[in-house]
């Protein structure tokens, strides 16, 4: 089992007419590796995973599997398992026709199919609803179900597109742990594509970012967290994201809002910059950016603050102990790592 | 309360009315069928006589029995139907499914058969059977019937399979099925529904039909509603027996609507809906 489950992306293009859906998409999956595909609607995430699992073909290019060519082998062909979001249950099937249908395709004895139902079902937790029909089950039931069939054949490669999508907020957070859990438990490698930055930080590995048909950025959340490298992921990253406001650099310190604040960037010379800061990373102190609090919202154990730096818009995130009041006047800054600097024209960081 | 009593007396009224200007030429084939042929006659009519088997004994074991027109059209009917969802249901599936060169135009085609008067097109069918040899067979009335039923059920059928989404096919080809299997065990068993009707209709229609049997048929093969006829003639018209076998005809089409009267009804629904819905 180990081993197995290893992707290679090389140069895949996907053109829909004129327009390009993917724009040259290059990333490797170790085997074992839970792997995010992370954008906004309309990025390319989709048609990525949709082209791993054979459903569509690419217009260039070439997707590896094991280290074996399979851009023009049949989905069926793949040994690849997927939970789709509409979960796409068979409604004319029990859940344990469902379940046993990718082992009656691989033609497994009878004898066979059984326990493996049974098993698959136990580590969803529906093994009670075996003899019902999708229509029966609530959302969170019908996505075990969806689930079970695709980890009953212990494919190489575990495809899931927004799977948590149609679950209600609580039941998204609790099953989000279960599928990390079955996840490590299988050693099997997971596919996720979600445009839920926080999915991905919680669940991946390693994650890639999608930007209108291009991969930004690829790595570990906490990379990707920490390091963005381009504005786009800077602001698509993160709740809420980075702000990013024009500044004025010379030598080591930028110019916001008329304020001076020390960054730890050593480049040489004076130019024009976007500077990112975290709303995390801005603190209450008594020298820095003036700055007036337009609207506090309260989220209970933090409260996130729009604040209003002579003309410049930013939010930061504070403690739930002395938040500001509406209307107050505070002094905000950064600590120099937090900084991050981008170039305005080629939006990278810098 | 009296307003809403008063409009439910106006609509079973109304009910009433259309219930009987349909149900009455039944009623009257069932009284007559059991009538004898003086009774038929009486007048003013006997609403009370008494009932006899005469009729059905003479159509059904009597000289000119139609038993061997009843099986023709059976044979017809289901020779037809059989054939047709053979071939329409996997070609609804393609039209509501591939994509390939001409679709459009196959599926405006298929249209485009229903349209043509069935008078217009009587004599060249005669012409091409008679050329060929199969004028008063079971293959040639099965084939001309087939040109008309054909392009319907797959009309019908297209709009059900385009109801299923395609994640169907998709989770069932990662599931390791082939396009066959996956129609076969996925895709068919959700549009149960449409194929039953769509049986309904197609058997209907043969079985009914009148216009071309009378033109393509003869002495060997000859459906019921042809065989009919000879219970008229210029002399006389034998009413009492004429009803006997138009009670006897409408048997199968009373039993098969009843046991697909839940379908029908859910299927003809789903069709007007979402009629507008072809690709």
């Amino acid at each position: 089992m180990i081993g197995r489950g290893q992707v290679k992306f090389r140069d895949i293009v996907k053109m829909h007419g004129e327009f390009a859906a993917l724009k040259g998409v290059n990333f490797d999956i170790e085997p074992g590796e839970f792997f995010a595909l992370l954008g906004p609607s309309g990025s390319g995430k989709s048609t990525t995973l949709r082209i791993l699992a054979g459903l569509d073909a690419p217009t260039a290019g070439h997707v590896f599997i094991d280290d074996k060519d399979v851009t023009s082998t049949d989905a069926r062909d793949r040994d690849i398992a997927m939970v789709f979001q509409s979960y796409a249950l068979y409604p004319h099937m029990t859940v344990a026709e469902n379940i046993a249908f990718p082992l009656e395709m691989a033609r497994l004895p009878k004898a066979s199919i059984g326990p493996a139902v049974q098993d698959a079902a136990r580590k969803v937790k529906i093994e009670h609803l075996l003899d019902r029909k999708p229509g029966q089950l609530s959302g969170g039931q019908q996505q075990r179900c969806a689930l079970a069939r695709a980890i009953v054949r212990k494919a190489r490669l575990f495809l899931l597109d927004e799977p948590l999508s149609n679950l209600d907020a609580k039941l998204r957070l609790e099953t989000r742990a279960e599928l990390k859990k079955l996840q490590r438990s299988l050693g099997v490698t997971a596919v996720y594509v979600t445009h839920d930055q926080e999915e991905a930080m919680t669940l991946a590995d390693r994650m890639a970012v999608f930007m209108a048909g291009e991969i930004q950025q690829v790595g570990t959340p906490a990379e990707v967290f920490t390091q963005p490298n381009s504005i786009d992921i800077a602001g698509f990253i993160g709740n809420p994201p980075m702000n990013l406001v024009p500044a004025h650099y010379t030598n080591g310190d930028i110019i916001v809002a008329g304020r001076r604040l020390k960054t730890a960037a050593d480049l040489a010379g004076e130019r024009e910059v976007i500077a990112g800061l975290r709303p995390s990373a801005l603190r209450i102190s008594p020298d820095g950016l003036n700055a007036r609090v337009d609207l506090v919202e309260d989220l209970g154990d933090t409260a996130v603050l729009d604040l209003n730096c002579s003309g410049t818009t930013m939010r930061m995130r504070v403690g739930d102990h002395d938040v500001p009041r509406e209307g107050d006047t505070i002094c905000v800054t950064a600590r120099p790592q937090d900084i991050h600097l981008f170039d305005p024209t080629t939006r990278k960081r810098l | 309360m009296t307003a809403k009593r008063l409009r439910t007396a106006i609509v079973l009224a109304i009910s009433a009315v259309f219930l009987l200007a349909w149900a009455f030429p039944i009623i009257w084939s069932v009284l007559n069928s059991f009538k004898t042929d003086s009774d038929v006659l009486a007048y003013p009519p006997k609403l009370i006589f008494s009932p006899t088997l005469d009729a059905y004994r003479d159509v059904l074991f009597g000289s000119g029995s139609i038993l061997p027109n009843l099986i023709s059209s059976m044979i017809i009917s289901v020779g037809t139907t059989v054939v047709t969802m053979l071939m329409a249901v996997p070609a609804a599936y393609a039209l509501a499914r591939l994509r390939f060169r001409g679709k459009k135009f196959a599926g405006f085609y298929v249209l485009t058969t229903q349209m043509l008067p069935p008078v217009g097109i009587i004599i060249p069918y005669f012409l091409v059977l008679r050329n060929i040899g199969w004028i008063d067979t079971y293959q040639g009335i099965i084939l001309i019937y087939l040109s008309f039923s054909l392009p319907f059920a797959i009309w019908l059928l297209v709009s059900y399979f385009e109801d299923i989404p395609f994640e169907m096919e998709e989770a069932a080809f990662l599931d390791g099925a082939s396009r066959l299997r996956t129609l076969w065990r996925i895709i068919i068993p959700q549009v149960r529904g449409g194929i039953a009707v769509t049986v309904v209709f197609v058997f209907l229609n043969a079985w009914n039909e009148f216009l071309f049997a009378v033109v393509l048929s003869g002495n060997t093969v000859r459906p019921v509603t042809v065989a009919m006829f000879n219970f008229v003639s210029v002399e006389q018209t034998l009413w009492a027996k004429l009803a006997a076998v138009s009670v006897l005809a409408m048997l199968p089409v009373v039993v098969l609507g009843v046991v697909a009267q839940k379908h029908i009804v859910k299927g003809l629904t789903v069709g007007a809906v979402k009629g507008g819905g072809r690709r």
